[in-house]
C-alpha cells in the first residue's frame, strides 16, 4: 500500500489571472491544448504511487468539480481508495471561508485523521509542473526530516518586489535559511509551495498554530520553526521544468515555453502520462488550405486557416482565411474567416467575427472571457 | 439477482477478417485501428451506448488478446454499469462438449444461457464489420410496432454490387417475402446489414433447431433466416440509408479512413449527440512542427509532425520525421515515418517503423501494406499492393 495521500489546496487566489479566473480556481484553468493546471499535480500523484487524494476547494469550485469528477480519469474511483473533494462548509469545525492553508487543513481535520497513509504531500496550484513524489519522500524518509519543501532552481522561478519564497540549502539538502516575499532574492532556490510531512505531524501543527491565531503556513510554521530550531526542514530539488501562474504574462511565457520539443520531452514521459477529462473529440482536421507551424492542437479541432506559434485547445475552429499566431485559444474557440488574432488568451468558446483584429504586444497578452464575441 | 432487460445486444467479433491480410495476423478485425483514434469496434458498441442498451455481449473467438484488453471494463462507452455491461464471451468448454464458435448462428446459441440470464424481449445481432452511426432503439421501436419476429436492418446498394450482399424482396409494407444469399441475378437491391432483432423465443426457438440439423451451416443468413422464412415468420425489413462502409478489405478500409477527408463529412464524427467513444490513452496535444507541412490531414493526440502531410490519417502517437513525405496514406497508432521516407497509397499498421529514406507504395497501383510491428528497413521499398509482414 501507498504511504502517501495527496493533499492538493486550490484556495489561492489571484486577480492577476484577470478573466481566466473570474469563474474558476487556478487549478481548473485550461492549459496546453488539453488540459487544466491540476492534472499536472494529479497525475503525478497518480504516477508516484499516490491512491488517495484530497482536494480542498474554495470560491469559485465547481468548474473544478465538474472536470475531476468521480476521478475516474486518474484511476482514483476505487472503493477503498481515491479522490475526495473537500468543499468548503460552515460548521463548528470548518469556518466556510479560509484564511489559509492551514485554515483549511484545520478545516480538514476529519479527511486526515481517517486517511491510513503515514505521509502526506500537500500542494499549492499555483505552479504547473510535473514531479517524481515518490523520489521526493523517498529523501523524506532517508534523511529522517520533519518536512521535506520542494523546491526548484529554474531562474525563471526568481521574482523581485516581494513575491514567492526563497530557500537556503546545504550540500545534504538541510534548508537552513528561507525568505519570504522579499524585494530581491538573495538565494536561488525557489520554494515551489509543496511540502511532505508525517500526516500525524501535519495535524499536530495545524492545531499548534491555530490555537495561536495563526494561518500563514510557510510565515508561521515553516519560518519560526527553522529559526527556533523545533522542525528539521530539509529541500528537495526538483529537477522539471516548473512555471509560476501569477499572472497573464506569467500563464503566456508558460505556454509558449510548451512549444518547445524538449519541454513537451520532459512534461510527457511514456511511463508517467498526464491523465485529464476525456472529450471524445474527433479527430483534429486540416484542410487543404490550413497552414500550421509550431502549435500544439487538442482533438476536434478544424483548421482552414494560419495557425502559427500557438495552443489550440480540444473544438476550435479556424475558418480559410484566418490568421492565429503567438496566441492561446481555449475550447470551442471560433476564428472566422480573415479574422486576425496574435498574441491573445482566448478563454472556452470566444467567437471572433469575420475579419476581426485582436492584436497585443507578446509583453501584454490580451485576455478576452469566456464566451465573448469579437 | 440479474434485472430483466428489454433488449440486450450480441456483437459477432470473432471474425478473423482473413481479407484483410497482415493487418489481422495479430487481432480480430474489429480491434483493428480506424479514423486515427479508433477501432471498428468502437462504431457498434458506441451505438449501443448512444441507442440506450446497456448489456451487450461480444463474442470473440479469433486472436482476441488485443480486443479484450481494448473492451476492458467497458468504461470508455459507459458500459461499465453494474446492472449489465459489457461481456466478453470466448467458447467455452461444458464438461461434455466443448468447440469452437462453427458460425454466426451457432456462436449465438453456445450462449444461449447468458442471454437467458437477462430474460430479454428482443436480441440485437450485431457484426463488428462495419462504420456506421445508427440509432438502434429506433429499429427496436419500428420492430415493436410492426409486432415483428424478426427485424432486418436493410439498405440500398448499387444494382452491379447487389450480387454480393443477401439481398431482401419486400413488398409494399416492408414485409420480407423472399431471402437470396449473393443472388447471381437480384431481384431488389435491398442488401441485409447483418443487423437482426429477434424476439428473444422465436431466435431461442429456431437457433435450438439450427443446431438439431447435421447439414446446417450454423449461418444466420444461410440457415436461420430462410428457416424462419419458408416457416411463415413475420419478418420485416427496416431500412437505413446513412453512411455504412464495409472495411474488410485493404481498400475498402483505406477508403473508409479517406472518407473522413471528404467535404463535408459523410459520417459526422463531430456530433455531440452521437459521440462515437474510444478508449483514451493519455496522449499528450498533437505537435505540428515549424517544419511541418500539413494539409488534407486527419491527426489525434500524441502525433508529432516535422515533415509533409497531404490527404493522410495519422493515428494516435504517430510521428512522422523531417522530409518524411506522407500522402494517400493510413498510418496507425504508435508508427514511425523516418526521415527522408515517403508513404504513398499505403497503410502503416501499429507500431511499425518505417526507416530512412525507405519507400512504401506508389502513386499508382494497389495499397500498400506495412504490418504491426514490421521495420522497413533504411532505403528499403514496399512495392504497391505488396503487404510486408514480419
Amino acid at each position: 500500500m501507498s504511504e502517501l495521500l495527496g493533499l492538493i489546496y486550490t484556495g489561492n487566489t489571484t486577480d492577476q489571472l484577470r478573466e481566466l479566473t473570474a469563474t474558476r480556481a487556478v487549478a481548473a484553468v485550461p492549459i496546453c491544448a488539453r488540459y487544466r493546471v491540476i492534472d499536472f499535480i494529479l497525475s503525478s500523484l497518480v504516477s508516484s504511487g499516490a491512491r488517495n487524494v484530497g482536494v480542498i476547494t474554495q470560491k469559485n469550485y465547481h468548474s473544478l468539480m465538474d472536470h475531476l469528477g468521480s476521478g475516474k480519469e486518474w484511476d482514483l474511483h476505487g472503493k477503498r481508495q481515491g479522490l475526495v473533494i473537500l468543499p468548503p462548509f460552515l460548521t463548528h469545525d470548518n469556518v466556510g471561508v479560509y484564511k489559509g492553508l492551514l485554515d483549511a487543513i484545520r478545516s480538514n481535520l476529519h479527511f486526515l485523521r481517517r486517511s491510513k497513509e503515514r505521509y502526506v504531500l500537500v500542494t499549492d496550484t499555483g505552479m504547473l509542473y510535473t514531479a517524481r513524489f515518490d523520489d521526493m519522500l523517498m529523501q523524506h524518509i532517508q534523511t529522517n526530516a520533519d518536512i521535506t519543501l520542494m523546491y526548484s532552481d529554474d531562474h525563471t522561478m526568481l521574482r523581485t518586489g516581494g513575491n514567492g519564497c526563497y530557500l537556503k540549502v546545504d550540500g545534504a539538502g538541510r534548508v537552513l535559511d528561507m525568505e519570504l516575499e522579499p524585494m530581491l532574492p538573495n538565494y536561488e532556490n525557489s520554494y515551489m509551495q509543496a511540502f511532505i510531512i508525517r500526516r500525524e505531524l501535519l495535524i499536530e501543527l495545524a492545531d499548534r498554530a491555530l490555537s495561536r491565531a495563526q494561518y500563514h503556513f510557510t510565515r508561521d510554521v515553516l519560518t519560526s520553526g527553522l529559526r527556533d530550531g523545533t522542525l528539521k526542514i530539509y529541500g528537495w530539488r526538483n529537477p522539471g521544468c516548473v512555471w509560476r501562474l501569477d499572472s497573464v504574462l506569467d500563464y503566456y511565457n508558460c505556454s509558449m515555453a510548451l512549444l518547445k520539443p524538449e519541454v513537451q520531452a520532459e512534461l510527457f514521459s511514456a511511463d508517467r502520462p498526464i491523465w485529464t477529462k476525456v472529450r471524445d473529440e474527433m479527430p483534429t482536421r486540416y484542410f487543404a488550405t490550413a497552414q500550421v507551424k509550431n502549435s500544439l492542437l487538442g482533438d476536434g479541432c478544424v483548421i482552414e486557416g494560419t495557425v502559427e506559434n500557438s495552443i489550440l485547445s480540444r473544438g476550435v475552429r479556424v475558418q480559410k482565411g484566418a490568421v492565429v499566431r503567438n496566441a492561446v485559444i481555449m475550447q470551442d474557440g471560433y476564428i472566422m474567416s480573415g479574422a486576425h488574432v496574435e498574441c491573445c488568451i482566448l478563454d472556452k468558446q470566444v467567437i471572433v467575427r469575420e475579419g476581426s483584429t485582436l492584436t497585443a504586444p507578446a509583453t501584454y497578452p490580451l485576455v478576452v472571457a469566456k464566451d465573448t464575441i469579437v | 439477482m440479474i434485472r430483466k432487460k428489454q433488449c440486450i445486444a450480441m456483437l459477432l467479433a470473432g471474425g478473423q477478417g482473413s481479407r484483410l491480410g497482415v493487418l489481422t495476423s495479430h487481432m480480430a478485425k474489429p480491434a483493428v485501428p480506424f479514423g486515427g483514434k479508433y477501432r471498428i469496434i468502437d462504431f457498434p458498441l458506441s451505438n449501443c451506448a448512444n441507442s440506450g442498451i446497456d448489456t451487450v455481449g461480444v463474442l470473440t473467438q479469433y486472436q482476441p488478446l488485443e480486443l479484450n484488453a481494448y473492451i476492458g471494463s467497458g468504461a470508455p462507452w459507459d458500459l461499465d454499469v453494474s446492472n449489465g455491461g459489457v461481456y466478453v464471451l470466448p467458447p467455452y468448454h461444458t464438461g461434455k462438449t466443448g468447440e469452437w464458435y462453427r458460425g454466426t448462428a451457432n456462436a449465438i446459441y453456445q450462449n444461449l444461457a447468458f442471454i437467458e440470464q437477462f430474460n430479454p424481449d428482443y436480441v440485437l445481432i450485431l457484426s463488428g464489420d462495419h462504420i456506421y452511426k445508427m440509432d438502434y432503439n429506433a429499429m427496436l421501436r419500428h420492430h415493436i410496432q410492426k409486432n415483428a419476429d424478426v427485424t432486418i436492418a436493410v439498405r440500398q446498394v448499387p444494382w452491379e454490387e447487389a450480387s454480393r450482399f443477401g439481398i431482401m424482396n419486400t413488398d409494399e409494407q416492408g414485409t420480407i417475402t423472399e431471402f437470396e444469399e449473393k443472388p447471381a441475378h437480384p431481384k431488389s437491391n435491398n442488401a441485409s446489414m447483418g443487423v437482426y432483432i429477434f424476439r428473444w423465443d422465436k431466435l431461442r426457438d429456431y437457433l435450438t433447431r439450427d443446431e438439431q440439423d447435421p447439414a446446417s451451416s450454423n449461418d444466420f443468413g444461410k440457415n436461420v433466416i430462410p428457416a424462419m422464412l419458408g416457416d411463415g415468420c413475420r419478418m420485416v425489413a427496416y431500412s437505413f440509408n446513412d453512411y455504412w462502409k464495409d472495411v474488410g478489405t485493404i481498400a475498402s478500409l483505406w477508403e473508409a479512413n479517406m472518407d473522413l477527408l471528404k467535404t463535408p463529412l459523410p459520417i459526422d464524427l463531430h456530433d455531440k449527440k452521437w459521440r462515437i467513444y474510444a478508449r483514451n490513452f493519455g496522449s499528450e496535444p498533437q505537435y505540428i512542427a515549424p517544419t511541418a507541412s500539413v494539409s488534407d490531414t486527419l491527426a489525434t493526440e500524441g502525433c508529432v509532425v516535422y515533415g509533409k502531410t497531404q490527404h493522410a490519417i495519422l493515428s494516435t502517437d504517430v510521428i512522422v520525421e523531417k522530409d518524411a513525405q506522407v500522402i494517400d496514406s493510413v498510418i496507425m497508432p504508435g508508427a514511425v515515418i523516418r526521415a527522408g521516407a515517403v508513404v504513398r497509397r499505403a497503410i502503416v499498421a501499429e507500431n511499425a517503423v518505417v526507416g530512412y529514406y525507405a519507400n512504401v507504395g506508389g502513386a499508382e497501383g494497389e495499397i500498400a501494406v506495412v504490418g504491426p510491428g514490421v521495420r522497413v528497413p533504411d532505403h528499403g521499398a514496399v512495392l504497391p499492393g505488396e503487404q510486408r509482414a514480419q
